[in-house]
């Protein structure tokens, strides 16, 4: 067994290498991007690699950022290990965020029970939205993907038309009304934006590893993941499971929608208000492997260079589509690094590096 | 006779670092049938594959007439007059014979596909060869023996001097495997060169003129046919003496365990699978089924398994009917099942032996406690299965992936065992194992039975159902069409003419003995 686990260690300390030298790999490549685009390239590159530490305001972003990431990328990664490609993450948050702002902005509210009302609400609309796809899959052969997508799009525009029309604070805004103070997660740290949804997320990891690895459902999950087929011969049902891992990861979602509304950010329901991050989730969970424990470390870094990058566009005299072209070679450098599912495929297009050489020759 | 084709010292390792090839010999003289026998994972699938250009070597080199080759793809060697049949056809089931043979080198007239040429052209080279085959039904519509006639003539068509035909026999019955030889051997009389990939020793002994012989990715041995027998060819692939034969106790065969009755069972596309099947299976006995693949016995396991719906019947174990009962109460009732693929159905590869072997388990108390994995039982019971049925592995922690195709097989067979279940369905438990995993299985099994587990057996090797067998039962079209009792009096020619169709039983005689 410690042979076992040393060798884990050293397939961890493999895969950090890796990913390591496929970050330099992309930075090296960013650096020659700005030497491009930028007159004072030298200057640029470093707002990109010290942004996020100039002020206490750009931590607390950055941290802000990392919390929220991993809530999105241990979603992803639920359901990815029950090998389903739910795409919901986004309608979750939305729909999580509309009402954990229901409860908030609700007489409850205003009440002791306030905040956490208003979280379990949230919770609740993700996970009863994570549920849609999965049973309409189990039952009806409809495919995840796709109705995941479909009502994602709703989720997006139904919050929209609530924050234009009956919800809106005054005419022309784009928000409803501030939430009361006591449903505002409070901040960790004074005037950032690090506040109970980094514990919140911290928690979340904990739970769905031990819900993964410790529980017998999880090890269901993992199973249906691995084999499907397999999981069926030895008598599990993997529908079910299929549709509980998705309400599960739906309730990850719908919480990461009450982290924004709720948190420090912006206590109030805005339109668009989740920016296109729950997406990331998918890269996160490709590079973490699914793995759970692996994901806020990944967030960590993904987090940093993503507040780097935007920085960048607002400090230097680079166009923010360069940072998204930066973005997106740092993400396909690092994650072609990894394997997905069975990674039969990358492991094909790695070089062939004999382990065992029995006998004499070479 | 002169060398036609030549490799020497051919090394070949895998991305992942499976040394598959590493000095690698081979010498095919023309016009010879020349065998290469080995173990699974002897490395004789990559050598073909090496041959036929589809996998480049890492070391060696390859010689057609005396001339250093490479080939860059199997077109290069198809060009250098090199065919190959796969185990499994590259056929397209919905094309008839002669489209499937000429596809992709069309006899042209003008701009138009000559259907009659391409016919004439298809007839005459299965009348040379004597490989009888209509040319007009699409393929999907011929047997798997005619099937590979099809395969033999598209490598024919493209004027192969070389055949290599992989494991062709696997698939046949044994009149089949006498058509083709019947066909191997005309094609040598015509100054063909035939490669023989096989590990079914009489037939290679029967049909090849050389034989290689390969163990863990080298040449051990290259031997004339006459001069060797069965035994010394084993000893010489598992590198130490083998013995080929279990031994069975006696055993008391008095209660009936199974009982099936009319247990009918259709296809996906609504057409049957089989119909009206009856038998009984009794404590302490090993019943074979018996039949070509594709005659309804697969569907037959998989409906007594619960992966598949019957149309109509019962089957009672110990009186409780299984065909209402889902996968895991069948299990609880003492059925225990060893399916026919093990990395598609009988294992989780990515998930480790611990898990692996607890995964049918997951709803009682053994290993589960209020909903929580009790880690330690679930590696305690994989630490003992290792040992018991000594798999190779580095631990309860290792992933079922890391092991060889006879160890994984001997994961799957260990936690079907564990419970000491009442009936036991068993599918090809040694396909693609090693010797020395087979034998390991065998005894396993046979143990089972002489502890009085009922054993439903369905294997593609007749030789496996002979050496285990109680009875047998033959399917044909997804009828028991005989039921014999295995003694010194039955013969594989004989279980040919019912697997074929070419006998059959009367109901009375079935009856006597299937129930």
């Amino acid at each position: 067994m410690s042979a076992s686990r040393s060798n884990m260690w050293k397939s961890a300390r493999a895969e950090a290498l890796r990913a390591l030298t496929a970050l330099a790999m992309a930075l090296a490549v960013a650096f020659i991007i700005v030497l491009i685009t930028s007159k004072s390239p030298v200057e640029t590159f470093g707002t990109l690699l010290s942004g996020p530490m100039t002020s206490k305001r750009t931590i607390g972003l950055w941290i802000d950022d990392v919390a929220k990431l991993t809530m999105t990328g241990l979603a992803f990664s639920l359901v990815f290990q029950a090998r389903q490609f739910s795409m919901g993450v986004q309608g979750q948050v939305y729909m999580g965020g509309l009402f954990s702002a229901l409860v908030a902005l609700s007489p409850i509210g205003t009440t002791a029970v306030g905040m956490p009302a208003a979280v379990l609400a949230g919770m609740a609309a993700g996970a009863f939205y994570g549920f849609i796809p999965g049973y309409a899959k189990a039952r009806l052969g409809a495919n995840e993907i796709v109705s995941s997508l479909m009502l994602n799009y709703i989720a997006v525009n139904l919050v929209t038309y609530l924050v234009r029309e009956p919800l809106v604070a005054a005419p022309g805004l784009l928000s409803t009304p501030n939430f009361p103070p006591n449903t505002i997660f409070p901040a960790l740290i004074e005037r950032t934006r690090i506040d109970l949804g980094l514990v919140l997320a911290l928690l979340s990891v904990a739970a769905v590893w031990f819900a993964l690895y410790r529980t017998s459902w999880g090890l269901k999950l993992r199973l249906v993941g691995h084999n499907a087929r397999f999981a069926e011969y030895a008598g599990i049902k993997a529908n079910f499971i299929m549709v509980s891992a998705m309400t599960a990861s739906g309730a990850l979602g719908g919480l990461l929608g009450a982290m924004f509304v709720q948190g420090q950010s912006y206590g109030k329901l805005l339109v668009q208000f989740e920016g296109n991050l729950a997406f990331e989730g998918i890269l996160i969970a490709i590079v973490a492997k699914n793995r759970p424990l692996a994901v806020p470390i990944v967030a960590l870094f993904y987090g940093y260079l993503r507040q780097g990058a935007l920085i960048m566009g607002i400090r230097t005299d680079v166009p923010t589509e360069v940072i998204s072209v930066v973005q997106a070679i740092i993400i396909l450098l690092v994650a072609s690094s990894f394997k997905f599912g069975s990674g039969k495929l990358l492991a094909r297009l790695r070089p062939a590096k004999p382990v065992t050489t029995t006998g004499a020759g070479a | 006779m002169t060398v036609l084709l030549e490799a020497r010292g051919i090394a070949k390792t895998y991305p992942g670092g499976t040394v598959a090839n590493n000095g690698v010999d081979l010498t095919v003289r023309a016009g010879e049938v020349h065998a290469v026998v080995g173990e699974n994972g002897a490395g004789k699938s990559t050598l073909m594959k090496i041959l036929f250009g589809i996998e480049q070597p890492d070391g060696g080199e390859l010689l057609l007439d005396g001339k250093p080759v490479h080939f860059a793809g199997a077109k290069a060697a198809i060009n250098a007059g090199i065919g190959m049949v796969f185990q499994h056809f590259s056929l397209v089931p919905s094309f008839s014979v002669y489209e499937n043979v000429v596809m992709g080198s069309e006899p042209r007239a003008g701009l138009r596909f000559d259907r009659s040429r391409a016919i004439a052209e298809v007839r005459a080279l299965s009348e040379k060869f004597r490989l009888p085959v209509d040319p007009l039904p699409p393929v999907a519509s011929i047997p798997v023996g005619q099937q590979q006639r099809v395969e033999i003539l598209k490598a024919l068509y493209r004027d192969a001097r070389i055949l290599i035909l992989d494991e062709p026999t696997a698939v046949l019955a044994p009149q089949e495997v006498e058509e083709l030889f019947v066909a191997v051997r005309s094609l040598v009389a015509q100054g063909r060169t035939v490669i023989f990939i096989a590990h079914k020793l009489p037939e290679v002994l029967e049909i090849s003129d050389s034989i290689t012989v390969m163990r863990a990715g080298r040449t051990v041995a290259q031997v004339k046919a006459r001069d060797v027998t069965e035994q010394s060819l084993a000893n010489l692939m598992v590198g130490r003496e083998v013995t080929l034969k279990v031994d069975r106790a006696a055993t008391d065969k008095s209660t009936v365990r199974l009982e099936v009755a009319g247990l009918s069972v259709d296809h996906e596309n609504g057409t049957a699978a089989c119909a009206d099947i009856d038998l009984r299976l009794r404590a302490g006995e090993i019943v074979g089924l018996v039949g070509v693949e594709g005659n309804g016995q697969q569907e037959f396991m998989e409906t007594i398994a619960g992966h598949r719906a019957a149309t109509r019947g019962s089957a009672m174990l110990d009186g409780v009917d299984l065909l209402d009962l889902p996968v895991l109460k069948r299990r609880r009732a003492g059925l225990a099942n060893i399916p026919q693929d093990r990395i598609a159905e009988g294992l989780a590869v990515g998930a480790t032996l611990a898990e692996n072997m607890a995964a049918t388990r997951l709803s009682d108390g053994g290993f589960v406690r209020h909903g929580l994995l009790d880690r330690k039982a679930m590696k305690a019971n994989a630490a003992s299965l290792i040992e018991k049925f000594a798999i190779r592995a580095a631990g309860p922690d290792a992933a079922a992936g890391t092991l060889s195709g006879g160890n994984m097989q001997k994961v799957v067979v260990a936690r079907e065992l564990s419970e000491a279940p009442k009936v036991l369905l068993v599918s090809q438990p040694t396909r693609g194992v090693d010797l020395g995993a087979t034998q390991f299985i065998w005894k396993t099994i046979t143990e089972a039975r002489d502890n009085g587990a009922a054993v439903l057996l369905s294997s593609a090797d007749l030789s496996e159902l002979m050496a285990l067998s109680d009875r047998f039962l033959v399917f044909y079209h997804g009828e028991i069409v005989a039921a014999l009792e295995n003694d010194e009096s039955v013969t594989p020619e004989a279980l040919g003419a019912y697997m074929l169709g070419l006998e059959r039983q009367t109901p009375e005689q079935i009856r006597a003995v299937s129930l």
